[in-house]
């Protein structure tokens, strides 16, 4: 750790992780619920478990996001944190708030809570993913517009680099899109319309800026290879995802009652947005097979490419599977989704995140670069049983979407819900095993920091190993 | 590097760039006298349509031979244009003949 | 015959974007072409709305802009940074020749209540010919950085990578083109 203001992004890294444990707690409840329909009722309604599981998931990661900017940007731009106090405060007011905002999901009942919040003098709740009280709303604005200008302001002063730009653009883009959080139209058109600028806008166009950056960063650390090689590719990279990725908001108009002609924008658009992402996967093997050093931490490295498969497989391959409007018109709002939903955010930001950990965590925590082997093998296995589940929970969802699609949709005759669920509950069991291993492998992430900790840590290699070189 | 080398003469040199130039506008005129004039040409449509799009190739082509410099490139670059070029054509021809029937 | 380089001129990068783009444009293209076959009359006959001399006019400015950018990097690579500039403005104000007359285009059709939604042979059209037309802004807005730099002496007879990208890009621009035309404004 060259700057001592990048240690504020140990308190980030340590509310993520404990945020993402709630997150997948959560998940295997719900995942029960999935088969035992009165599990926990009425104490934890279905309902709620949803709004913890997706918004303790959108939360964690924006921690993490918070913490990667905070570590990345001083090093970055050579300087210290400007207002590192205040990083400091935004993170206990971003925490408390949304500890009260769980808990205010799970002890009243959704309405009462829009009611003791004053939803009614600006009405923004009841909406998918934006669930949270408009006062919450309002805090995530100013801990944002705080960060922002913090993060900003560092940048501005010290050195520019494409990393930074880049991650500035996605930050601020974050914080703005977020503004259509407020924006609550009578008319449904316009509502879900809107709806889409955060959600579509995040996690398809801003959000990839910002793991493009944080993944660019880490392969230019573990790497040793030229940053102007790294950044030309960064810069292809993120043109290919605004073009693709904004238009592509596209295919989640088809029937909502937009314009025919989103049919086939969002079609077409959304058809190439795998290509950012498969850019990404042969740029950080590329990176990693031209590196210049061994990085003696192991684990990041694994997470960063990592990242760029999963990335690529849940986000590229997973949306295309259901991105045109011919096939989507018959696997809309099935498992199908769900399969995508999960192997996306895992690829492409859980990963990130705990690839930027990774990398940072150590240096934060007096080590020189790396964790000691013990603990990174620990690491390494966490990976491993996390990635590989959550491939598991991708296949069954997707089995199971298939089948709902086919028994729901398309045969001859069709069957309701109800029956189709019940049909299916076999691809529930299993998603539920493989939930309870994913949980495993992040108990066992959780345990790797405290594995080894006295050892002497992991040095680098110096000779390249020639199969890898 | 010029695109080619100034002869001794100097002068009267024209450019192989000038010459495809030349064709390029050539070809469009054709394109769009075939279109216009079709009434008293009397072409069938199906002709009509796979002779315009064959000069489009062609005119592409040239585009990534002489103005793109892919002539002087080895390798599986040497034919990015014209394989593209080749990707939509065939499929507007499938399309076109679909329509035709 | 000269000596074959591997690599296209410019940066590898800037090819790998061409690429991309190029399979978009691809995309639209069959999806037109294979729209048209389920909708044949409706197609040939608002077709006849063109106007084909306007894509003539649009056309010739493109491959016009198209050589002068390539006696830019001819310029450039004799070392004149001069001349090099002034190719490449003459080019800027072709692409800019043809973005009025694209406009003009549109204006007619758009007083005529021409939208997105009139029909989907307008739908094909209109988003067609207006996604090049961004790709045009967008290749002009790279062809004036280039030219700047070349006018401030940014490039030399040995390193002009610069203007071999920004002229690969939009001989990109000037070959979607060169399909667009015959495809939307002549087939039938």
């Amino acid at each position: 750790m060259k700057y001592k203001s990048q240690s504020v992004a140990k308190l980030y890294f340590v509310a993520a992780i404990a945020l993402f444990v709630g997150q997948i707690l959560f998940g295997l409840v719900m995942g029960l619920q999935y088969v035992i329909g009165d599990f926990l009722f009425p104490e934890i309604p279905f309902n709620a478990a949803r709004m913890v599981h997706t918004n303790l998931l959108i939360v964690w990661l924006l921690f993490g996001f918070m913490g990667s900017a905070y570590y990345l940007v001083p090093e970055e731009s050579e300087r210290e944190l400007v207002a590192p106090w205040l990083a400091k405060l935004m993170f206990w007011i971003f925490l408390i708030a949304g500890a009260a905002t769980v808990a205010g999901y799970l002890l009243v009942p959704y309405a009462k809570l829009a009611e003791l919040t004053m939803d009614d003098l600006l009405p923004t709740m009841g909406r998918e993913f934006l669930e949270q009280p408009t006062v919450t709303k309002l805090g995530i604005v100013v801990v944002a517009l705080s960060f922002l200008f913090s993060i900003g302001m560092t940048i501005l002063k010290g050195r520019k680099t494409v990393v930074t730009l880049v991650l500035l653009i996605g930050l601020t883009g974050l914080a703005v899109f977020f503004l259509f959080a407020f924006y609550n139209p009578e008319n449904l058109v316009l509502d879900k319309y809107y709806w889409w600028w955060v959600v579509h806008l995040w996690v398809e166009g801003v959000w990839e800026l910002i793991l493009g950056a944080i993944l660019a960063f880490i392969l230019i650390k573990t790497t040793g290879v030229d940053r102007e090689v790294i950044e030309k590719w960064l810069y292809v990279i993120i043109a290919m995802t605004l073009i693709t990725g904004l238009i592509g908001t596209g295919h989640h108009y088809y029937w909502i009652g937009t314009p025919d002609f989103w049919q086939w924008w969002g079609s077409i658009f959304s058809a190439m947005e795998p290509i950012p992402f498969f850019m990404m996967t042969i740029f950080a093997f590329n990176m990693v097979n031209r590196r210049r050093r061994n990085h003696p931490n192991k684990a990041a490295v694994l997470w960063a490419l990592g990242t760029a498969v999963m990335a690529f497989l849940g986000a590229g391959v997973w949306g295309f599977l259901h991105t045109l409007a011919p096939v989507n018109y018959y696997t809309h709002g099935t498992q199908i989704t769900a399969a995508h939903g999960h192997m996306a955010f895992y690829g492409a930001y859980v990963m990130i995140v705990l690839a930027m950990i990774s990398y940072a965590m150590p240096m934060m925590r007096g080590r020189k670069a790396a964790n000691s082997p013990s603990s990174q093998v620990v690491e390494m296995w966490s990976f491993w049983l996390m990635t590989v589940s959550m491939v598991f929970i991708t296949l069954f969802l997707t089995g199971a979407g298939i089948l709902q699609t086919y028994l729901q949709r398309y045969s001859d005759q069709p069957l309701d819900f109800m029956t189709v669920q019940d049909k299916i509950s076999l691809f529930y069991w299993l998603r539920e095993i493989a939930g309870v291993i994913f949980l495993i492998g992040l108990v066992l992430y959780v345990v790797s920091f405290f594995v080894g900790t006295d050892d002497p840590e992991a040095v680098e290699k110096i000779e390249v190993d020639a199969e890898t070189a | 590097m010029p695109l080619t080398p100034r002869t001794e003469q100097g002068k009267a040199f024209i450019r192989p760039c000038t010459i495809i130039y030349l064709l390029l506008m050539s070809l469009t005129l054709l394109t769009w006298a075939l279109g216009r004039f079709n009434a008293q040409i009397g072409l069938p449509a199906m002709t009509l349509s796979m002779s315009v799009l064959g000069i489009a190739i062609l005119k592409g082509h040239l585009i990534g031979d002489f103005f793109m410099g892919l002539r002087r490139v080895r390798g599986p670059w040497r034919w990015v244009v014209t394989l593209w070029l080749l990707l939509p054509a065939s499929l507007i021809t499938i399309a076109f003949m679909q329509a035709g029937q | 015959m000269m000596e074959k380089r591997k690599q296209p001129p410019g940066d590898l990068a800037i090819w790998i974007f061409i690429c991309a783009e190029l399979s978009v444009f691809a995309a639209f293209f069959a999806a037109y072409a294979f729209t048209r076959a389920k909708h044949l009359e409706l197609f040939n006959r608002y077709q006849q709305t063109l106007n084909t001399d306007y894509a003539l006019i649009n056309t010739l400015a493109l491959i016009t802009s198209s050589y002068f950018v390539v006696r830019a990097v001819a310029a450039i690579r004799e070392g004149s940074q001069r001349s090099c500039a002034r190719w490449l403005l003459a080019a800027i104000a072709m692409g800019a020749l043809f973005l009025v007359v694209k406009s003009m285009e549109y204006q007619h059709h758009f007083s005529h209540g021409v939208t997105l939604s009139t029909n989907t042979f307008y739908m094909f059209y209109i988003s067609l010919t207006f996604f090049h037309f961004m790709h045009v802004i967008m290749g002009m807005v790279i062809l004036a950085a280039v030219a700047l730099k070349a006018h401030a002496g940014g490039y030399t007879a040995e390193r002009h990578a610069g203007v071999e990208t920004g002229a690969s890009y939009w001989h990109m621009v000037d070959l979607v083109w060169i399909i667009l035309f015959p495809l939307v404004y002549v087939m039938r």
